[in-house]
């Protein structure tokens, strides 16, 4: 099982951001290195990626307040 | 021609006041906006540019300009309408959205317009550019005197409207200074970019002086424009300057200007307490005297931003208002 | 920036239309070489509202062209790419940007093919956001679409939600002709412009398809009131429909989805089952789109209205900046409802 962390280097300062959407539903079979999910910094769109292959778990949904390091989710195997 | 003493310590009010008013125009700005970043919501919607470091180039023009002149500036004007004298409360207003704004909130941040002392300002690039040269115009027509200043960027001078209204000014020897302000960025893209000869150059094509100023410096600003108002004052026709400025942070608020390399960003110099530095080594007003001006100023802005922030807002239906000057009949309608 | 892995046809994924746009483009652009993008913060910056993120990375500086501020100038150095066999996409950031160049747009790249006889082919895409709601005040508010729609040679859409905005968008980059993609910018998908309009998000197959021009989409039936409108007012519509359900009102919402050509037979049969209109548009109310749907009524058969026409639209004034003129100025849900409602309680 992995973790979904948001990455210390996605953004450059302390600021917090917001989970704008999930790409991919909860229980979805998803691919590492596939986009899974889109994150707002102030005015940058950022991207996060599957950090494993298996079954997505969110455990923040869209609109959450997030830092960097926050566990948003987790990949089980399948 | 140098700035005297007290147009020196004029143009350091001038630059301090707008940034002021720009640092409390950011914080201002950020209410209700984090951690969402969502340009519809807070005080102070929509979209905003700030002059951060680009002051001098307001004061240095706007320190020869008086009454009868005309200024037009673009979508970043707040340095120039402060330059320029633009009533800095109903300007808070109008940022604000608030009835007692400029336009009564019709306009917003890019669209100021101030008609005491003949100011304007558009979002659309080098929009400036006509208008300007047609107030210059009118004052060659009425025989009145005064000249017209229309700020653009240097991403401004690639628009179609650059060259023909510099062709116009010129045939027609219209009173009026193109000033360009090279802060280097349009958005993202470089003037080496964009440019293949810069603008102060393509002078020569209308056979009109054209100058560039090296150093974000007030005082050498200040010695061009004097230089180029003057050629326009004697009815010689227009000139171009163009002024090196920086524009310390990103195009707009909001933006992080990620395209920028760090150590660009981090070697650029605030011109700021440069000027204040030199205006004390030269001894050119006292430590007390400074401190007493920059308190001044402090209240002045503070006193606009709670203008800005206690007026009200106009009702919804005034939206349907002055879209057209009352005609002979009374009341415009749409 | 990351590269996506290769599709392999895994879960359904929900993207954004700004993200679906640009999945469009690059599958597009990968196919046929001929394709390439330019305009103004395209390369470097990904685009203003991040149409174009990667494409530089991938494609290089000479397919993806970062332009001077000089829209009069690459709209017509694009239409003589096209015409020389070409297949560019230009983007405009802003639908109020097209007043410098819409000599270009209109005297030429939409009548070259026309005025030549059908010798020279313009297949140029433009890219274009529009509309307000977010205080961006009257030059960077405007839609505008009714003005391009009014000029013969140009083929409109305006997506609703990403499904239709890569359908849509494959669509174009085929087309031989000058065709605009218009996407509100309030749906794009972006945080700093509103997360409001989640109903824009859609879920996206992997492959290639396209929409066909000139398809109008039923997003929701209904049997008492027909509510027409496109790109964000199709939202405003859904949630009105919402709004009137609950009170017993049966809404039909019907998303026009290209503005040229229209499916003008797809808002006569909706009319002909309701016998009720009401018209949503963004954009100002003279002679607008709302008026083109109407006069398709009127024209066809208006005997199948059992009730006046309404228009919600913009009123014929600039977009105003303040909050509250703003907010009194566009579109939205409440005033929809009660254009139906109002449309439920007199006859003709």
């Amino acid at each position: 099982m992995t973790d979904i962390t948001v990455p210390q280097d996605l953004w450059d300062n302390d600021d917090e951001g917001v989970i704008f959407a999930w790409i991919y539903a909860d229980g979805a079979v998803v691919e590492q290195g596939r986009l899974i999910a889109e994150l707002t910094v102030e005015k940058a769109q950022l991207e996060l990626i599957a950090p494993a292959s298996g079954r997505l778990r969110i455990l923040a949904p869209a609109e959450t307040i997030v830092r960097k390091g926050t566990v948003i989710g987790r990949i089980e195997p399948l | 021609m140098n700035p005297t003493p007290k147009q020196r310590i004029w143009m350091y009010e001038a630059m301090l006041k707008s940034r002021l008013f720009d640092e409390a125009v950011f914080a201002a700005y950020w209410e209700g906006k984090k951690p969402l970043f969502h340009m519809g919501k807070g005080p102070l919607p929509g979209e905003m540019h700030q002059s951060f470091g680009q002051e001098p180039t307001a004061v240095g023009v706007c320190a020869h300009l008086g009454p009868d002149d005309a200024v037009g500036a673009g979508h970043r004007p707040h340095h120039v309408a402060i330059a320029r004298g633009v009533d800095l409360k109903r300007m808070a207003a109008e940022l604000f959205g608030k009835k007692t704004g400029l336009s009564g909130g019709r306009g917003g941040h890019m669209h100021l317009y101030d008609n005491r002392v003949n100011f304007f300002s558009s979002g659309i690039i080098a929009e400036g550019m006509g208008p300007g040269a047609g107030m210059a115009l009118a004052r060659k027509m009425q025989k009145k005197p005064g000249i017209a200043v229309a700020f653009n960027g240097d991403g401004a001078v690639n628009q179609g409207a650059f060259h023909e209204v510099m062709n116009m000014a010129a045939l027609w020897k219209l009173p009026f200074i193109c000033v360009i302000e090279d802060n280097k960025y349009a958005v993202s893209v470089t003037t080496r970019e964009s440019t293949v000869v810069q603008a102060w150059q393509r002078a020569a094509a209308y056979d009109c002086p054209g100058e560039y100023v090296k150093g974000n410096d007030p005082d050498l600003i200040f010695a061009a424009a004097g230089r180029a108002i003057q050629h326009a004052r004697d009815g010689k026709g227009p000139a171009i300057l163009e002024l090196e400025t920086e524009r310390l942070h990103g195009h707009f608020i909001g933006d992080s200007a990620g395209y920028r390399a760090k150590e660009e960003v981090a070697a650029q110099q605030d011109p700021l307490p440069l000027y204040r530095k030199r205006l004390l080594d030269e001894q050119v007003l006292s430590a007390a005297d400074l401190a007493s001006l920059e308190s001044q100023v402090k209240q002045e802005v503070g006193a606009a931003m709670e203008y800005g922030r206690e007026s009200e807002y106009p009702a919804p239906q005034e939206a349907l208002e002055r879209v057209f000057a009352r005609g002979p009949t009374g009341r415009a309608k749409i | 920036m990351t590269q996506q892995a290769p599709d392999t046809g895994g879960s359904a994924r929900t993207l954004t239309m700004a993200r679906a746009g640009r999945e469009a483009v690059i599958a597009e652009m990968r196919k046929d070489p001929n394709i390439f993008v330019i305009g103004e913060d395209v390369a470097k910056l990904g685009g203003v509202f991040g149409t174009t993120v990667g494409m530089a990375e991938e494609f290089g500086a000479g397919r993806v062209i970062d332009t001077p501020i000089s829209e009069t100038g690459f709209i017509g150095i694009a239409t003589g790419a096209a015409m020389a066999g070409m297949r560019p996409i230009v983007e405009i950031a802003f639908v109020d940007f097209i007043g410098v160049c819409f000599n270009a747009i209109f005297n030429f790249a939409a009548k070259t093919h026309y005025m030549s006889g059908g010798q020279f082919k313009v297949p140029m895409t433009l890219m274009i956001g529009y509309g307000g709601g977010y205080n961006d005040a009257a030059q960077h508010s405007q839609c505008l679409v009714a003005t391009l729609a009014h000029v013969p040679g140009i083929r409109i859409v305006t997506p609703a939600d990403a499904y239709d905005a890569k359908g849509l968008m494959h669509s174009c980059l085929q087309d031989d002709n000058l065709t605009i993609w218009m996407v509100h910018k309030a749906i794009w998908g972006l945080g700093w412009l509103g997360t409001a309009i989640k109903t824009a998000m859609a879920t996206v197959p992997e492959e290639p398809y396209a929409i066909p021009f000139g398809k109008a989409r039923i997003w929701r039936e209904g049997n008492d009131v027909t509510l027409v409108g496109y790109g964000i007012t199709v939202h405003h519509a859904l949630q009105a429909a919402e709004k009137l359900a609950a009170e017993g009102i049966s809404a039909e919402v019907l998303d026009l989805r290209t503005i040229v050509p229209m499916d003008r037979e797809a808002i006569m049969k909706s009319v002909r089952k309701t016998g009720r209109v009401v018209v949503a548009d963004e954009d100002y109310m003279n002679c607008g789109v709302t008026a083109e749907v109407l006069a398709t009524i009127a024209e066809r058969d208006p005997r199948v209205l059992t009730a006046p026409a309404i228009r919600v639209a913009n009123p014929d004034i600039p977009v105003p900046f303040s909050r509250p003129m703003e907010n009194f100025a566009l579109p939205d849900a409440d005033k929809i409802v009660a254009a139906a409602k109002t449309t439920l309680q007199s006859s003709c």
